[in-house]
């Protein structure tokens, strides 16, 4: 039901790791956008469409993944038009071009796994201070994948039991049940977890 | 946070994630269509509470930003934080810590239910609607360089739809507390 947004390959940004590709996204963001050059921001916009387009990606899914953000970009950018100088508007559109392909980029590249260890180790000051324990963060991610499918199934459910009813079926009156439903389990999930020391605590 | 709250948080993450599953709602009188899922917020923060309100979305922003198509239509990946709408997403946090805070302070057991009712309103239209126009709407302004008020006023359309969204996350949060109430109850 969710697959990963990951797309398997060995290009260049596929044999980085994680940790660099998401300083060189940062980076990028401010280098860019404390840089008003035109010239900056179209180079930047050619490197990352070919990183992009390098990552392995069919072309019909690489531009349905950037489409939707690309249309808002577009959209600001007509109304821009109308405020701005013509120049500033290619360099602010190029700019937000340039980093929603390279984050694009780098989100196809990595998979779920790379991720959640760089952000283990990210968290292991907060767990130092005691704040939190990484181990939760995990079992938090992983209780979430497992219980989408069924909550969904749940949603089907509630949506027939109305259509059998012949009552409409409206968000109001299936969203309702659909929490407490959900959240009713939470203890006996909760205490499912406790027995089997996920936790140790 | 004991494992209760780590369960909590993660199924109403999940419960997220299948609102936005379920197809869009489009009205005749408003040209936005209505996803369940931006709902998410308001409902957080009243269900839940300030703090794990804002925990599930912090969980459902990671989901997210590690590449998972959670958004409405299959969105996901650090494409949607990287655009000019990234403000609004990150402001999800925030919102539903706002929105539960007020509810934290305006509802409680044994009140009538008119004023639960305006307790849950207050709350979404605070904390899901101006805190998270406060954040998104100056954030689109930075990022795409349109003026502050051109943005703003953009925005304007979209109040129709989410005061309505407000509405229905009142009748269904206060549904939820008459029958399985989970917000902290303030001492």
């Amino acid at each position: 039901m969710l697959t990963s947004l990951h797309i398997e390959g060995n290009s260049l940004l596929h044999r980085l790791p994680v940790r660099v590709k998401l300083i060189a996204l940062v980076a990028s963001s401010i280098v860019l956008f404390l840089s008003s050059s035109l010239v900056l921001q179209a180079i930047a916009f050619a490197v990352a469409a070919t990183l992009y387009l390098s990552v392995g990606l069919p072309l019909k899914e690489a531009l349905k993944r950037v489409g939707f953000v690309f249309l808002t970009i577009f959209f600001l950018a007509a109304v821009n038009l109308f405020l701005l100088p013509v120049s500033d508007v290619a360099a602010l559109t190029l700019r937000l071009m340039a980093l929603v392909l390279f984050a694009a980029a780098v989100t196809a590249t990595t998979t779920i796994s790379a991720f959640m260890d760089e952000i283990t180790i990210l968290l292991s000051p907060l767990e130092r201070l005691g704040w939190l324990k990484a181990a939760d963060v995990s079992l938090a991610l992983g209780l979430v994948l497992r219980f989408v499918p069924d909550i969904f199934a749940r949603y089907e459910a509630i949506r027939e039991a109305h259509r059998a009813r012949g009552l409409p079926v409206r968000p109001l009156t299936i969203i309702g049940p659909l929490i407490i439903l959900t959240l009713k389990d939470a203890d006996t999930i909760a205490a499912a977890i406790d027995a089997r020391g996920f936790r140790r605590q | 946070m004991n494992t209760r709250d780590l369960v909590l948080i993660s199924l109403f993450a999940a419960i997220v994630v299948v609102l936005g599953l379920i197809p869009p709602i489009t009205l005749g009188f408003i040209p936005v269509p209505i996803t369940a899922q931006s709902m998410g917020v308001m409902l957080a923060g009243c269900i839940l509470g300030a703090k794990r309100g804002a925990l599930a979305f912090l969980l459902f922003l990671l989901l997210v930003a590690i590449g998972l198509p959670v958004l409405s239509g299959g969105r996901g990946g650090l494409v949607v934080l990287q655009g000019p709408s990234g403000g609004f997403i990150l402001g999800w946090v925030v919102a539903a810590f706002v929105t539960g805070l007020i509810a934290e302070r305006t509802v409680r057991e044994g009140q009538a239910e008119t004023r639960q009712f305006v307790g849950f309103f207050l709350a979404s239209v605070l904390g899901g609607i101006v805190v998270l126009y406060a954040i998104g709407v100056p954030w689109i302004s930075f990022v795409t360089g349109t003026p502050l008020l051109a943005a703003a006023g953009g925005s304007l359309v979209f109040i129709p739809g989410d005061l309505l969204k407000a509405a229905i996350a009142t009748l269904a949060a206060r549904a939820v507390y008459a029958g399985y109430p989970l917000l902290p109850a303030r001492a």
